[in-house]
C-alpha cells in the first residue's frame, strides 16, 4: 500500500486523474460525509440529553444592589448606616457635592462605594435615572460634570457663581485647607484611630491588608501635601497656621451676610467650603487632634454658615 | 504654594528677640533663585521678594544673594530673608515680617478686614494657578524648557548639579500641572499654540471609532487667569487703590512679568495681548515698572544690592549631587528622602528607628540585588556546553572536513605537519625526525 502510493506520488500527473477519482464512487453511499464528524454518538447523546438534570432559580440580586432606578444614585464614601438614613458623607468632596446636588433640589439616593468603583478613580460619581433598556443614560457622571447635571436636573434656581472671586477663594479651599485637612486626618498621630475607622476597616477584615492600605493612604497624603507646597519638607504648624488664616479669610469674605459673596442662595462655594468646617465640628467624629477644630471656632461665623446650611439639607434626618 | 513655611522662624526666633528700635541692626540678606530671561530672577516669588524689598527697605539696608540653593533656608523654600539669625522663607512670610517687625508698612496697613481677605485669597490663587501657568510655559513645554530655561538653570547652578536639580524642578512643575488638566500635553506639544493632538492616548467611541480629541488648550485656564485678576483690579492703578501699592501687586508683577517672557512659542504672550483682561494686565505691568520697581531691566546689576554667595566647597557641592542622585534609585529613593528629613514632620522629631532599619534592609537588598546581577551577567548561558572537543588545527584540519579527509593521505601529512621553523639549529632534526617517521607509517 505505501509503496504503491509511493509509486503514485513519484509518478507525478499521469496519476492525479485517477486518485481524484477514487472517492468519488463511495460518495453516493453515504448521504453526508461530514456528518460522520458532527453527529454524537448514540450513547453519548443519550447521555447528555438526560441535561441539564436540575434547573435552579435565578439568583437574588445583592441586597444592596439598587432597587429601583428611578433616582439618580450618588456613590459617595459612607457607612451603610449613614446610608440609609442619607446623612452626610464623611469626605470633604463627596460631602461638597452631595450638598450642592441637595441645594440644587436634585431628588438622588446615596451608595457608599470607593474610589475602585469609580470610572475616574476617585469617588463621587453619579449615575443617572436610567432603564435597563437605554444604554446611554446608564454611562456614570464623574464630579467634574455634576454642576451641569445639577443646574440641568435641580428645581432649585441657585445662587450665580460670583466668577472670578470664587476662583481666588477656592484656592484657599483647594491649597490651605486641604493640605491641612489631609496633615490632620491622614498624618496626625493622634487621629489615627479615625482614619482607620473611616477608610481602613471598611476595607478588609485582615491586618497585612490593613497596615498596607494605612501606609499606602498616608504616602498619598504626604506626597500631595509636599507636592501643593513645592518643598520636600513641610512642618505640620505651618499646615495649621496656613489654614488658621485661610479660615480667617473666609470669615471675612462671607462678613455678615448669610450665604458667601452676598448671594440670596447658597452656591457651589457654600457646599465646598461646608464640606470642610461640617466635618470639623461634627461631634460623631472624634477628633483627638483638634488644632485645625480649634482654629476654625475661633471664627463663628463660618461655624453659624455650617448650621444654617445643616439645618437646610438635613433639618429632618437630624431631628 | 510654599508660602505657609516661615511661620516656625517667626513664632520663635523673632519674638523671643525682638529688636531693639525699629531700624535693622544689621545688613538683611536676601536669598533668592538667580538671574535669568534678562530678569533678576527665574523664580517669580523670588522676582516679587526683590521687586518688594526695593521699595520698602532702603537700599543699603539689604543685600540680595543669589544662592540657588534651598537648602539654606530651614525650611527649603527660596525666597528667604536671613535677618538676625531668624530665618523667614517664603514671599507672604517676608512681607508680614517686614511689615511687622522693621519698617512701617506701606500700603498693607490700610486695608480692611475684607480687603485682606481678598489679598489671601488671591495670592493663594496667583500661587496655584498664576505658577501652573507658568510651570507650563517655560517647564512643560518642550522647546521652552530646552531652549530656554535649562540653559538659564546651567548658568546658575555649577557642574555636577545641571544634571540633577533642574529635572527635579522640572517633574514638580509637570506634577503641578496636573490641576489644569495639562500634564499629558508634556510629551506631544504643538508649538504654535500651547495645545495638542494627543497622538498617544487616542480615545475611541463605544463603537470602537477613533474619537476625535477635543484638543486641550492653554489659552481657556489662561483667559480665566487674566480675568480673574484684571476683575480684582478694575479701573483701579493697583489691586486696591490708586495710590499705594500693596504686597498683592508686587506678587501679581513677579507672576506677570515672568509669563511674559519670550518663549520659542509664546502663546500665553499672545493669549495675554488678543485677550482684554490681558492688555489691561500689560498695562498694570507698565505702570509699576515705570512707577515703584526700582530695578532696571537694563540694569540689572547697578540697580539691585547683589552680593556674591558665599562658594560653596567642592565637597559640598558633590554630597548634594549624590544626594539627588540617590533619590532616583529604585527601592532605597523614598527610604532616602525619608532619612533626610523630608515630608510632613515636626523638624525636631525623632526618626522612626523602623524607619531607620526599613532603609538598612533597603540599601542592603539593593546593594544585593545589584551584586547578584553582576554575578549573573559573569556566568556563561545557562544551556552552554562546558566541554568542547575540537579537531587539533594543525595540519590540513585547518580547510575543514575536507582537509581532515586529505591530512589522512599519506603524500600531504609531511609539509603541512612541518613547524614554522623557529630557529635554523632545530632545523634540520626535526624535519629529519618527521621524515622518518612518515617512511615508516607508510612502508609496512
Amino acid at each position: 500500500m505505501s509503496q504503491s502510493s509511493a509509486a503514485a506520488a513519484a509518478s507525478g500527473p499521469a496519476t492525479t486523474n485517477s486518485s481524484l477519482h477514487t472517492p468519488a464512487p463511495a460518495a453516493p453511499h453515504r448521504t453526508a460525509p461530514r456528518s460522520d464528524w458532527f453527529t454524537i454518538p448514540e450513547p453519548l447523546r443519550l447521555v447528555f440529553k438526560r441535561f441539564p438534570l436540575v434547573t435552579y432559580a435565578p439568583n437574588e440580586l445583592p441586597v444592596r444592589s439598587p432597587s429601583n432606578r428611578e433616582l439618580p444614585v450618588l456613590y459617595v464614601f459612607a457607612s451603610d448606616q449613614d446610608v440609609l438614613k442619607g446623612l452626610p458623607s464623611y469626605n470633604p468632596s463627596c460631602l461638597k457635592w452631595q450638598t450642592f446636588l441637595k441645594l440644587a433640589g436634585v431628588q438622588f439616593r446615596i451608595a457608599s462605594s470607593n474610589n475602585h468603583a469609580s470610572p475616574t478613580g476617585a469617588l463621587p460619581f453619579l449615575i443617572p435615572s436610567s432603564s435597563p433598556s437605554d444604554a446611554a443614560s446608564q454611562t456614570p457622571i464623574p464630579s467634574n460634570r455634576l454642576e451641569r447635571f445639577a443646574l440641568e436636573q435641580g428645581s432649585e434656581k441657585l445662587a450665580d457663581a460670583a466668577g472670578s472671586k470664587l476662583d481666588a477663594y477656592q484656592a484657599l479651599l483647594d491649597h490651605r485647607i486641604r493640605n491641612a485637612w489631609l496633615y490632620t486626618l491622614y498624618l496626625s498621630p493622634g487621629n489615627a484611630s479615625l482614619l482607620s475607622q473611616l477608610y481602613v476597616e471598611p476595607c478588609s477584615t485582615s491586618t497585612v491588608v490593613r497596615t498596607t492600605i494605612l501606609h499606602k493612604l498616608r504616602r498619598a497624603a504626604e506626597a500631595e501635601i509636599l507636592q501643593s507646597i513645592g518643598a520636600p519638607r513641610v512642618p505640620p504648624t505651618a499646615l495649621c497656621i496656613g489654614a488658621e488664616q485661610a479660615f480667617e479669610a473666609l470669615s471675612a469674605g462671607l462678613g455678615s451676610d448669610k450665604w458667601f459673596f452676598g448671594n440670596s442662595r447658597p452656591g457651589l462655594f457654600d457646599a465646598a467650603v461646608f464640606a470642610y468646617t461640617h466635618l470639623l465640628l461634627d461631634d460623631s467624629l472624634d477628633w483627638i487632634d483638634t488644632r485645625l477644630r480649634d482654629s476654625l471656632l475661633k471664627f463663628p461665623a463660618l461655624a453659624e454658615h455650617r448650621e444654617r446650611l445643616l439645618s437646610r439639607c438635613w433639618g429632618q434626618a437630624r431631628e | 504654594m510654599g508660602l505657609l513655611l516661615g511661620f516656625i522662624e517667626i513664632t520663635t526666633s523673632v519674638w523671643i528677640q525682638p529688636l531693639a528700635s525699629g531700624k535693622p541692626s544689621r545688613l538683611m540678606e536676601l536669598h533668592v533663585w538667580g538671574e535669568a530671561f534678562g530678569l533678576p530672577s527665574i523664580d517669580p516669588e523670588c522676582l516679587a521678594a526683590i521687586s518688594y524689598l526695593g521699595y520698602v527697605v532702603p537700599q543699603n539696608e539689604w543685600s540680595l544673594i543669589a544662592s540657588n540653593d534651598v537648602s539654606v533656608s530651614p525650611d527649603y523654600v527660596l525666597p528667604a530673608l536671613h535677618h538676625n539669625g531668624a530665618w523667614i522663607s517664603g514671599y507672604l512670610n517676608i512681607v508680614r515680617y517686614l511689615a511687622s517687625d522693621i519698617s512701617p508698612t506701606p500700603a498693607d496697613g490700610d486695608l480692611t478686614e475684607a480687603q485682606r481677605a481678598d489679598a489671601l485669597a488671591y495670592a493663594s490663587y496667583l500661587s496655584s494657578r498664576g505658577s501652573a501657568l507658568l510651570s507650563f510655559l517655560l517647564y512643560v513645554s518642550p522647546s521652552a524648557w530646552t531652549e530656554l530655561t535649562r540653559p538659564a538653570y546651567s548658568s546658575l547652578l555649577r557642574f555636577p548639579l545641571t544634571w540633577t536639580v533642574p529635572l527635579k524642578l522640572r517633574s514638580a512643575a509637570i506634577a503641578k500641572t496636573e490641576h489644569l488638566g495639562l500634564d499629558h500635553l508634556a510629551a506631544d506639544i504643538d508649538p504654535e499654540d500651547g495645545s495638542s493632538e494627543s497622538k498617544t492616548t487616542a480615545p475611541v467611541t463605544a463603537t470602537g471609532f477613533l474619537r476625535l480629541p477635543a484638543r486641550p488648550s492653554i489659552a481657556e485656564p489662561a483667559r480665566r487667569f487674566f480675568l480673574t485678576l484684571a476683575e480684582l483690579r478694575g479701573n483701579k492703578t493697583y489691586f486696591f487703590g490708586d495710590e499705594k501699592p500693596t504686597a498683592l501687586d508686587f506678587l501679581a508683577f513677579g507672576y506677570l512679568r515672568l509669563l511674559r517672557v519670550r518663549t520659542p512659542h509664546p502663546f500665553v504672550e499672545r493669549c495675554m495681548t488678543r485677550n482684554h483682561a490681558g492688555s489691561r494686565l500689560i498695562k498694570f505691568l507698565d505702570t509699576m515698572q515705570k512707577g515703584v520697581i526700582q530695578w532696571k531691566e537694563d540694569k540689572i546689576q547697578d540697580t539691585l544690592p547683589w552680593t556674591t554667595p558665599v562658594a560653596q566647597s567642592v565637597v559640598a557641592v558633590t554630597s548634594r549631587f549624590v544626594s539627588n542622585a540617590t533619590e532616583h534609585v529604585p527601592g532605597v529613593g523614598d527610604s532616602w528622602k525619608s532619612w533626610r528629613g523630608d515630608g510632613v514632620k515636626e523638624p525636631g522629631s525623632m526618626r522612626d528607628p523602623a524607619q531607620v532599619l526599613f532603609a538598612v534592609g533597603a540599601a542592603v537588598a539593593g546593594l544585593a540585588a545589584v551584586g547578584s546581577a553582576v554575578v549573573f551577567k559573569a556566568l556563561s548561558p545557562f544551556g552552554n556546553a562546558t566541554h568542547r572537543w575540537e579537531a587539533p588545527k594543525g595540519g590540513l584540519y585547518q580547510f575543514g572536513d575536507i582537509g581532515a579527509i586529505f591530512n589522512g593521505l599519506p603524500g600531504f601529512d609531511a609539509p603541512a605537519a612541518a613547524p614554522p621553523v623557529p630557529s635554523p639549529m632545530e632545523r634540520d632534526t626535526v624535519y629529519q625526525g618527521e621524515k622518518v617517521e612518515v617512511a615508516v607509517d607508510v612502508e609496512p
